[in-house]
């Protein structure tokens, strides 16, 4: 990102895999922790931390990165973003996006923890076509 | 015997036209399944708190992840 500064912008979207069965409760902690204003933090933490997915681990990466304790235990116990994965979810699979990390670069899908020469090749190409 | 006799004794005039029936019908399939799949679009939706970078940025990155 750094070094593509101001000319790209990074979407998130959750594909938690239906076998990955704490990944769901994580992508909506992470929400919560978007709606308190530190999406990126939580996410930054969720990736150190994986797979250790359990509602204290989830309240304890709360508490480490500031966020009130309460009112994130009851955005989590509450799933009050169920429904926001849900529909990344829906949409990614009628996308036929089936596997992670799935990238669309400017629409150009990139399957896969791709080496970061390919991934800087794909969006040298991408900033070109934007010229 | 009798039925292969049958079949021999078909016109070949009979064939011509299953054919080009069948050749219709799978034209007719091509052009009914042609634009679903160049129409068919997912209008994606994204949270502003999922998002880095500029919205005027030229080069958009739709990761999708998984957390486990």
């Amino acid at each position: 990102m750094e070094e593509y500064d101001g000319r790209i912008r990074l979407v998130f979207k959750d594909r938690p895999l239906a076998m990955h069965t704490l990944a769901r409760p994580a992508h909506e902690a992470a929400r919560c922790a978007g709606a308190a204003g530190k999406y990126w933090a939580y996410h930054d933490k969720l990736f150190a931390a994986q797979p250790r997915f359990r509602r204290g681990d989830l309240l304890a990466y709360a508490s480490e990165i500031g966020l009130d304790a309460d009112a994130f235990a009851r955005c989590l116990d509450e799933r009050r973003f169920k429904a926001d994965v849900e529909r990344d979810v829906e949409e990614a699979q009628a996308l036929g996006i089936n596997s992670t990390p799935t990238f669309l670069i400017n629409g150009q899908r990139v399957i896969g923890a791709t080496s970061l020469e390919e991934f800087r090749a794909v969006i040298d190409k991408a900033l070109q076509e934007r010229r | 015997m009798k039925g292969l006799s049958r079949v021999a004794d078909r016109s070949p005039r009979v064939y011509y036209s299953s054919i080009g029936a069948l050749f219709a019908l799978l034209l007719a399939l091509v052009v009914v399944a042609w634009p679903t799949r160049v129409v068919a679009q997912v209008e994606l939706t994204w949270s502003p708190s999922m998002v880095k970078g500029p919205p005027g940025a030229p080069v958009t990155i739709v990761e999708f992840s998984d957390y486990q």
